[in-house]
């Protein structure tokens, strides 16, 4: 291993907490979140919600920190390579390529959808994005919507790229360029120094919007029925005959799922540059509590209350209907034009806090990339950044140009955002409980923790999380593959997708390949021969 | 907001706001691993 990547590691404690807190904490926390609740059972849907973060959730994370911290131990930090050495042998490495794969596929499209929140938050900054206050709800509506396609470019492929959208390219530019400064200036001096600063001022945001929400009363007294104690209501009441419907279950077990970035390759390369007993137990668990304090603590307090107030039950209704970025980019901006002076302030508060949410995430989906490409290569941090920087601006390209009706990102984030989420989560549990064995696994996970984790979950390890996975990756595969594979070869844009996806997995491939064979000549035990614990 | 409402949210943000609370609590009390021994 070069020295550069010999010496890498986490300058605190809390800085790694704070990195992986960040990379789970992102748009889906306040705003697909209530929109999942609200449609499963209001309150009682925190009943499966519960169930899943510490049946499915934590213990995965538990692994995922495991893994990589075993894996730092042999000095090795990309997926593929921990994989190799936990699942003893090629299968369990190719596999590990997958960890590669997503946060660097997701990366293409999710600085995409950063940038909308940066664009945003500049409008708002500068003056509004065109809603004019005092005209009607329906015309306030068609102008946000307006601004959003504008943003979005969801009219047709290449309008990005004239016109007033133009400012969208200029934004991304703008907040890529901020994403690849840090990257460039690795762990400890770049993506912790960034976190350190933006979770604490991302809860601050947080904090005063959640104020400004539970003070607004009852805004207009001819509607006295929409007014803050209705709308917590909206979210919180509990229907409980959901909780007959499995769906309701799935949808929870999903929510908890991708909110926590377990399965994504994230957690197990941060942990990688642990030292060998640094604590990973409670260390998983307070990026979990974390995630979950600006899930349920902000989004299930903010979002839909603040609609509720000033849309009404049939108007938040029909925004959570438009889905998580319907009710984030097109009707918020409606419901703070509701706020009069406080309107631009709230306004650019709330997409400056998104944005960051945004940013934290995405710092996250470079490294495990930069990561793999250094060890398979032994180049530098700044080659492998500047190699990785290319590949993510031709995918950003192909994201920005492919914009009729969100296709190409869409299908990026249904394939690699979503179903190889699944897969590399049921892989990576599998080979941690069954491979490299429950009873190292936890033994390992112990070691240097700081708090004793109840022996309850070396069940949920082995038996509990693994069968979930199975069951929804099997139940999935029979009843949506074919239909879902068809969908995604219907148009220009997802067929671009599906190509650009089946590209970076021959690059990783290859990548992995030649990793394999340079540190085989250089002695390095990536089949774990000589176990390091 | 019902009565019920009112204790699934409470009970909920006191789980998630105390849980967060105590970790850090935990987290910056717990000395950290030894440097050297990551450096063998």
């Amino acid at each position: 291993m070069s020295s550069e990547s010999k010496n890498e590691e986490w300058g605190s404690k809390l800085g790694v907490i704070l990195a992986v807190a960040g990379s789970a904490v992102g748009l889906g926390n306040f705003l697909r979140f209530p929109g999942q609740a609200a449609d499963n059972g209001g309150g009682a849907f925190l009943i499966p919600y519960f169930c899943a973060l510490f049946l499915l959730g934590i213990p995965i994370g538990w692994a995922e920190w495991t893994m990589g911290r075993y894996g730092g131990k042999k000095g090795l930090h990309s997926a593929p390579m921990i994989m190799g050495a936990v699942g003893k042998g090629r299968l369990a490495r190719y596999f590990g390529v997958l960890g590669v794969l997503i946060p660097l596929g997701v990366s293409t499209y999710y600085v995409f959808i950063e940038t909308w929140t940066f664009a945003y938050f500049l409008k708002y900054l500068g003056g509004g994005i065109g809603i004019v206050q005092g005209t009607s709800i329906a015309e306030q509506t068609a102008a946000s919507g307006s601004f959003y396609a504008s943003i979005t470019g969801s009219a047709g492929d290449g309008t990005l790229f004239t016109g007033d959208s133009l400012y969208t390219v200029i934004s991304w530019v703008v907040v890529f360029a901020i994403n690849i400064f840090f990257v460039y200036r690795g762990l400890s001096k770049g993506i912790e120094k960034f976190v350190s600063y933006a979770m604490p001022i991302m809860a601050v945001c947080a904090l005063i919007v959640l104020v400004r929400v539970l003070t607004l009363g009852t805004p207009d007294p001819a509607l006295p029925e929409q007014n803050v104690v209705n709308g917590l209501g909206y979210m919180w009441n509990p229907d409980f005959s959901a909780l007959g419907n499995f769906k309701t279950w799935l949808a929870a077990a999903s929510q908890i799922f991708f909110s926590l970035s377990v399965g994504f390759g994230v957690i197990i390369n941060y942990s990688s540059y642990l030292r060998k007993k640094d604590d990973v137990a409670l260390s998983g668990l307070t990026a979990s509590a974390t995630n979950e304090l600006f899930e349920v603590g902000f989004g299930g307090m903010i979002t839909l209350t603040a609609a509720f107030v000033f849309l009404g039950l049939s108007g938040t209704t029909a925004a959570v209907a438009t889905g998580s970025f319907g009710l984030g980019f097109n009707t918020l901006p409606v419901v703070f034009a509701q706020m009069g002076a406080f309107e631009n302030f709230i306004g650019a508060l709330w997409f400056f806090m998104l944005w960051l949410a945004a940013i934290t995430s995405s710092l996250s989906m470079y490294q495990p990339a930069i990561a793999h490409l250094k060890e398979a290569t032994n180049w530098s941090h700044r080659g492998s950044t500047t190699v990785i920087a290319i590949i993510g601006t031709i995918g950003a390209g192909l994201t920005l140009w492919f914009t009729a009706g969100g296709a190409f990102w869409s299908t990026v984030d249904f394939w690699v955002g979503t179903y190889l989420i699944f897969v590399l989560a049921m892989v990576q549990i599998i080979y941690f409980a069954w491979v490299f064995g429950i009873d190292r696994g936890w033994r390992e996970l112990h070691q240097g923790a700081s708090i004793r984790v109840p022996s309850i979950f070396k069940f949920v390890m082995k038996f509990v999380a693994p069968a979930y996975l199975i069951i929804v990756f099997v139940g999935f595969t029979v009843q949506n593959f074919g239909a879902s594979l068809q969908a995604s070869w219907s148009n220009t844009g997802s067929r671009v997708a599906m190509l650009t996806i089946a590209g970076i997995l021959a690059y990783l491939m290859v990548v992995t390949i030649i990793g394999e064979k340079r540190l085989r000549a250089a002695g390095v035990d990536i089949d774990d021969r000589n176990p390091a614990d | 907001m019902t009565t019920l409402g009112w204790i699934f949210m409470t009970t909920s943000l006191t789980l998630v706001w105390g849980g967060t609370f105590w970790c850090f609590k935990k987290v910056l009390t717990s000395p950290r691993g030894e440097k050297e021994e990551s450096e063998s």
